[in-house]
């Protein structure tokens, strides 16, 4: 089967679909841009749309290297601080999605974006948290981002950065926490969480994709329901703006 | 009062083993020619704190002044990882203590407002709290709210015993304006005992009195001024210039092995005499003029 977009392309606008008009979001590093600019130019123009260091709706028109670049905080409506963004939003319990990447998760949605390896032996230390442990921390729902792949869909994650349902049940409660993620879109397929087990369920699968393949490159498996839909593929608008506006160098989506 | 002094003067009044803030943020606004001037001087044995870990970190932890490092994690944006403190987390000559940005910036939040301790729902349930609690023993703690009765992480203060932060404008005094996103310097400078202010213009008071709406760092906090054109170099400062993408991708390259950082210290570090001699040997008037940033883009 051939198509006209890519996997990652289909990932930013699953992204998109997950964001409603007129929700606060907290938006990390790489697809996570692209899934929001996406949205607040289609379907939800009154998002509004943070960056942890102080920058909230900027309106680049050019790509970034990353949240430090001037370039995306171009023709924002306020350039603050942490403790304006992370803490009187965030933390006061005013964003509604979080959007997250990171190198790996489990089955319970535990993001680890530290270090690869073994923490007590031989490791990579990678990024760290940045703001990902606050939003996870403290938004009302979070939309985890991730490539398929077993080694990147854990049993076992090296070191939880940001939480997810913690152990799964109420474990995530038990810990002082509300919300917690609420899907993980991957190149192949999107997640929910059952509703008690707190464990992965798979919601859709994209086009082009079998059931077993999707399972099949996961470390652990998820819980499938009867009937598992198709996702929905793009639009040719959403298409269009991904890669004339938000992403023509394909500096994000490369 | 006058507080302007040179940079060397300003790094001189630094002890070794003192705790440092610093203000930059990934590739943005890093204390560079602070960062290059500490190791000139030999300083060692400093703990660094910061938000989100930079390149002025990176670069004083490759130069071997520092002993432990306070952060939120952090990068180089795309242009890579923070080669030099990952090696020093990795090999264990590196005390590092990972927090999130939130979680350090309110430890410099309860430090500015004077309160012993702070609360925060991050941290809860993920491996960073466990790994401080093992590494600090004492840095975290639990409470109950007195009113609600419910459990609370708890944070302590972040007190530095000083804050170094490169800002677009200052006058004699220290009082200063950062343009554009600010993210924890305000809560680190008024956490700490006192600030360094490394200026990209020093103006008179009577301009800050104009435009006194700006200032975000009350002269009164301030020890020293210090105006130093492009002292962010290769990083940028908002509205001023742009991040130097070669110089950054070059630094990214020689801290892949400490033998090629060695070398890389010794040309921009070591074999230049100051800030003025790190900048001729970069290109000089016509490289840094190719950076300056379009006043509408910012960059």
């Amino acid at each position: 089967m051939d198509f006209d977009y890519t996997p990652s392309e289909l990932m930013a606008v699953a992204g998109a679909r997950g964001i409603k008009d007129r929700e606060v979001v907290a938006v990390g590093l790489g697809l996570p841009v692209v899934a929001s600019f996406l949205a607040k130019q289609t379907h939800a123009p009154n998002m509004t749309m943070l960056f942890e260091l102080g920058v909230i709706d900027p309106e680049p028109v050019h790509a970034g290297v990353g949240l430090a670049d001037p370039r995306v905080w171009y023709r924002a409506k306020v350039l603050s601080s942490f403790v304006d963004i992370l803490g009187s939003i965030l933390h006061k319990g005013r964003v509604d999605v979080g959007f997250l990447g990171g190198l790996e998760t489990d089955q319970y949605g535990n993001l680890n974006t530290t270090l690869v390896g073994d923490p007590r032996g031989k490791f990579r230390h990678m990024v760290g948290s940045g703001g990902a442990n606050d939003i996870a921390s403290s938004a009302k729902r979070n939309i985890l981002i991730m490539r398929h792949d077993a080694r990147k869909l854990k049993k076992t994650i090296s070191f939880v950065t940001s939480p997810g349902y913690v152990t799964g049940g109420d474990s995530r409660a038990k810990a002082g926490l509300s919300g917690g993620p609420s899907r993980v879109i991957t190149d192949k397929a999107i997640f929910g969480f059952h509703p008690e087990t707190k464990q992965m369920m798979l919601m859709s699968i994209h086009p082009g994709n079998t059931i077993e393949d999707v399972v099949g490159t996961m470390g652990f498996a998820p819980v499938v329901p009867q009937h598992v839909p198709y996702t929905e593929p793009p639009e040719k608008e959403q298409l269009r703006i991904i890669r004339e506006v938000i992403d023509p160098r394909k500096m994000y989506m490369g | 009062m006058t507080k302007v002094t040179t940079l060397a003067e300003a790094v001189a009044s630094i002890p070794s083993g003192a705790h440092v803030a610093l203000s930059g943020f990934a590739i943005t606004r890093c204390t560079m020619a602070f960062a290059r001037e500490v190791i000139r001087q030999g300083i060692k044995g400093l703990t660094l704190s910061q938000c989100v870990g930079a390149m002025d970190s990176d670069m004083l932890v490759g130069g071997g002044a520092v002993k432990r490092l306070i952060c939120g994690g952090g990068s180089l944006d795309r242009f890579g990882r923070l080669n030099c403190v990952n090696r020093g987390i990795e090999d264990g000559s590196l005390q590092a203590e990972e927090y999130s940005s939130l979680s350090v910036t309110f430890r410099y939040l309860a430090g500015s407002l004077g309160l012993p301790f702070i609360p925060i729902r991050s941290l809860q349930g993920s491996d960073l709290i466990r790994q401080i609690e093992e590494r600090t023993g004492s840095d975290v703690a639990n409470i109950t709210d007195p009113f609600t009765g419910e459990s609370w992480l708890v944070l302590k203060p972040l007190l530095p015993d000083v804050s170094v932060l490169v800002v677009h404008t200052a006058d004699a005094e220290g009082n200063a304006w950062i343009m554009g996103p600010r993210w924890d310097n305000v809560e680190q400078a008024k956490a700490s005992k006192r600030t360094i202010i490394i200026a990209e213009r020093v103006v008179s008071t009577e301009m800050i009195r104009r435009y006194a709406e700006r200032t975000v760092i009350p002269g009164l906090l301030v020890s020293h001024v210090v105006e130093l054109p492009f002292s962010a170099h290769p990083t940028s400062v908002y509205r001023e210039y742009d991040y130097d993408a070669k110089e950054i991708e070059k630094y990214v390259e020689a801290t892949s092995t400490p033998e090629s950082f060695k070398v890389y210290l010794d040309e921009y570090v070591y074999g230049v005499k100051d800030h003025w001699g790190y900048l001729e040997k970069i290109g000089g008037m016509q490289h840094l003029n190719a950076l300056r940033a379009d006043p509408i883009l910012g960059y």
